[in-house]
């Protein structure tokens, strides 16, 4: 099939800790268990690294969902657990002023043998983008409903 | 340590050199090409900006396939590397020694994932695995243009190893390190060496006396200059990095004297279940497991002792721990933790709820209080029939067998229970000649030089064999009252195409399978993984097998997964010689992805301080510039564990973690989220 005959699809950013998520996702890989082909996993060291700007430049980019998948309370780093909540929760406040659904920004701890974690995380974020489509459909209408009104 | 803030007033770089990415998308011998359209991928790279040259191969990771990257860097002026291949934990250490050895720093090269994250997850949607790999491919471009040449932090090392654990794999560890002139520490948790070598009384293939093995080790090892040895202790905590750790070892009193240890031994009364003999005896809490031990005085079994005194000579004794707490510095710690005994659960094959109903271990320590001569009982009846039932715990099946309390279930092999089942039948037949033998087997795994002897002489001696399958093992129950014997093993017997058959038998013994030791507070602290199986995990199976990814610690013996004797020795031997190795030249080299301060950027609001929770990371200095004085961030590289807390707190943007920055993940991004039809439209 050519690949414009095909519907495009959503994708979704994995942003996974080197010492947890992204480990979980070779373990993923061995045991050959497939998932969904719009994931796109970036390895960090810990995502305590990004700012909430981060993760809207990203959504207004047009990426749809992103799943932090870090090591929470088993981090090598003092500040993951308690830093990484921290930051997802100051980013759900600026996702709700942009209109965008908190729901594509997801915070999931997954070790380096968490499998079936890591499977349940993303068919979930992938059923739930079904649902939701995509995110610039989701920035743009308010914008095009506020330029309307006006 | 240089502080990892460039001075403000040097002046800037000139000319910003011609960015080259070579991208290599690798076949991975079809791993990878049987799902990923490589040549596509490659095809749409190539068509990227910067991209100098864009190839595909059966296989980078060959000596061939490295020559043709090294080769590109020399004539084509690459300098830039991007590899698609199976996961950065495999061979990007490979990748960055091609790139080094021809003349590239090793910094200026990135590893894609492309095989445990694409081909081998996406096997039924080939062209969504091709459209990822392409993206990820241009994200790896993405981030290569902007990295920077780095060079590792190197640091002292303490020519001082730690070893934990005094198990025969811990013995010799110790022993071998030790030779290399380099000073160890041995912490075993229990008050005596030997681990569970210690508990058996004959070892295959050579029939050798292993208390008597261990004698001798255990003679090299205190003989031996520069080994100090901590019983009854454990490491309680953990700082540092490799070169450098810090270590507090809480090490319990003995708790008697040796001019008392007669006296309050022969007094004491309170007793307990011999773990020694696998709770089939009791023991006094004031102990040695058994004659010969090291050390030979006795110890308190403080997790058992009531605390109530002891009447001796009129006197009445109160035992107290009187715990000491050492402070050690260590380069490298060897982690030999060994392996517990599976412990069936409740009702497994009738384990707990049948007397008649115990583990291999039990046998062989029963079998060790039989005197030669006399008849092997249990329960005080002579034992006439006996089954032995392989893999319990080892090989289970998801869905078949009851998960355990992690949820999971043992899916491994356990490889020296075949052999110890056969070894252990063959003493049986030797020294109970009329006792009537059945192992009950799914396959006879006997894959160690010796052993398939073992196995051929165990069939010549009249020891019958039962073939059934994992999803239709044996049950076990008791026998109708009045039956000769006191308990039946049912099993369909695939030697003889699936005939039902009834055992009955005095004793069903379990060859339980290994399970790792629950060292859960040594995982936390030293932040080190476990593999799906639970063991300790290595960094690669093949190129770095006794080393953790967390660089230092390095593991021996059946902490990393079952091993019979001989393998843990090996295994032992290895971590030695990587201990050494990494510790001879009294410096270590680390990656140099710890944070890096812009100073143009910086204006000294701290509020990257404020959220570093590593101590001396990172701190304001007072710096002058044009003639005035400011305070800009700095950092200790050696300090800092490069999670990048400071990162996404700075409102400037003005400190990165080396070659994990910001505007890297932004441009990835990019790659990921465009709209690329041109691109991916590339002619198949």
């Amino acid at each position: 099939m050519a690949h414009s005959d095909k519907p495009k699809q959503p994708k979704i950013l994995i942003l996974a800790t080197l010492a947890g998520g992204y480990a979980g996702a070779d373990a993923t890989g061995q045991v050959h268990l497939d998932y969904p082909a719009n994931t796109y996993i970036l390895p960090v060291m810990s995502p305590v690294m990004f700012p909430p700007e981060f993760f809207l430049r990203a959504f207004e980019r047009g990426i749809d969902a992103i799943i932090i998948m870090y090591s929470g309370t088993d981090s090598p780093y003092k500040v993951e657990a308690d830093g990484t909540a921290s930051l997802v929760n100051r980013t759900y406040t600026l996702m709700k002023t942009r209109g965008i659904d908190i729901r594509r920004l997801r915070l999931a701890a997954i070790c380096t043998v968490c499998v079936k974690p890591f499977l349940k995380e993303v068919n979930q974020m992938a059923d739930l983008l079904k649902g939701i489509g995509f995110v610039k459909d989701e920035i743009t209408a308010p914008a095009a409903a506020q330029a309307k009104g006006a | 340590m240089p502080e990892n803030t460039p001075n403000p007033e040097s002046p800037a770089p000139v000319e910003p050199e011609e960015i080259r990415v070579g991208v290599y998308t690798c076949h991975c011998g079809g791993n990878i090409s049987h799902v990923v359209q490589c040549e596509r991928v490659a095809k749409m790279v190539g068509k990227l900006a910067n991209v100098a040259v864009s190839r595909t191969d059966p296989s980078f990771c060959s000596d061939a396939g490295q020559a043709i990257i090294e080769q590109d860097i020399k004539e084509l002026g690459i300098n830039r590397v991007v590899i698609g291949a199976c996961a950065p934990s495999l061979h990007e250490q490979t990748f960055r020694g091609a790139v080094t050895r021809a003349g590239l720093n090793p910094y200026l090269y990135h590893h894609v994932g492309l095989r445990e994250q694409d081909s081998w997850v996406h096997a039924s949607d080939e062209e969504g695995a091709t459209e990822k790999a392409m993206r990820l491919m241009a994200a790896g471009v993405a981030k290569a243009r902007l990295l920077d040449p780095l060079d590792p932090i190197r640091l002292g090392a303490e020519k001082q190893a730690l070893v934990i654990g005094g198990g025969v794999a811990g013995l010799r560890a110790a022993l071998d390190i030790a030779r290399q002139g380099i000073r160890v520490t041995l912490v075993e948790k229990s008050p005596f060496l030997g681990g569970r070598m210690a508990q058996l009384e004959s070892i295959f293939p050579t029939d050798e006396k292993p208390r008597q093995l261990l004698h001798d080790l255990i003679q090299a090892v205190t003989a031996q200059v520069g080994i100090t040895i901590f019983t009854q202790a454990e490491v309680t905590g953990v700082s540092g990095y490799v070169g450098n750790f810090s270590i507090q070892v809480t090490q319990h009193a003995r708790g008697v004297s040796p001019e008392m240890a007669e006296a309050l031994t022969a007094a004491c009364t309170q007793e307990t279940p011999d773990p020694f003999n696998y709770s089939l005896t009791r023991r006094k809490v004031i102990y040695q497991p058994y004659p010969g031990c090291y050390p030979a005085a006795p110890a308190v079994d403080w997790q058992h002792y009531d605390g109530q005194p002891i009447q001796v000579n009129g006197k009445s004794i109160v035992l107290q721990d009187d715990a000491l707490v050492h402070e050690l510095i260590a380069g490298a710690i060897v982690l030999a933790t060994g392996f517990d005994p599976y412990e069936p659960r409740q009702g497994e094959y009738g384990y707990g709820e049948l007397s008649q109903v115990i583990t291999l271990p039990q046998l062989i320590r029963h079998m060790a209080l039989v005197k030669n001569g006399e008849t092997l009982t249990w329960n005080g009846h002579p034992v006439r029939s006996a089954a032995i039932i392989h893999c319990v715990g080892s090989r289970e099946l998801d869905g078949v067998h009851e998960p355990q309390a992690d949820g999971q279930v043992n899916n491994y092999c356990s490889r020296v229970c075949c052999t110890a089942s056969l070894h252990t039948a063959l003493e049986m037949r030797q020294r109970f000649p009329r006792l009537n033998i059945y192992e009950l087997y799914q396959d006879i795994r006997a894959y160690g030089r010796g052993h398939e002897e073992i196995y051929r002489h165990t069939q010549n001696a009249a020891v019958r064999f039962v073939r059934y399958h994992g999803d239709d093992g044996p049950k076990v129950i008791a026998a109708p009252k009045g039956d000769p014997y006191p308990v039946l093993v049912q099993v369909k017997d695939y030697l003889t195409y699936g005939e039902e058959i009834e055992i009955p038998v005095d004793l069903v013994v379990l060859a339980v399978g290994m399970m790792p030791r629950q060292v859960d507070d040594l995982v936390n602290m030293l932040k080190i993984s476990r593999g799906a199986d639970r063991f300790l995990l290595e960094a690669h199976p093949k190129l770095r097998p006794v080393e953790m990814a967390v660089r230092g610690i390095i593991l021996a013996g059946t902490a990393q997964g079952p091993m019979n004797i001989q393998e843990s020795l090996a295994a032992a031997s290895a971590a030695a010689a990587k201990a050494a190795s990494l510790l001879s030249l009294g410096k270590v080299e680390l990656p140099p992805f710890v944070a890096r301060v812009d100073p143009a950027k910086c204006n000294g609001n701290g509020a990257c301080v404020t959220a570093c929770l590593e101590e001396g990371a990172i701190a304001l200095q007072t710096f002058v510039e044009n003639g005035v004085e400011v305070q800009r961030a700095v950092v200790t590289p050696a300090n800092c564990t490069g999670c990048g807390a400071c990162v996404g707190a700075c409102p400037n943007r003005a400190i990165d973690v080396q070659a994990w920055t910001l505007a890297q993940y932004d441009a990835m991004v990019d790659a990921i989220a465009m709209d690329w039809p041109e691109l991916v439209e590339v002619e198949k």
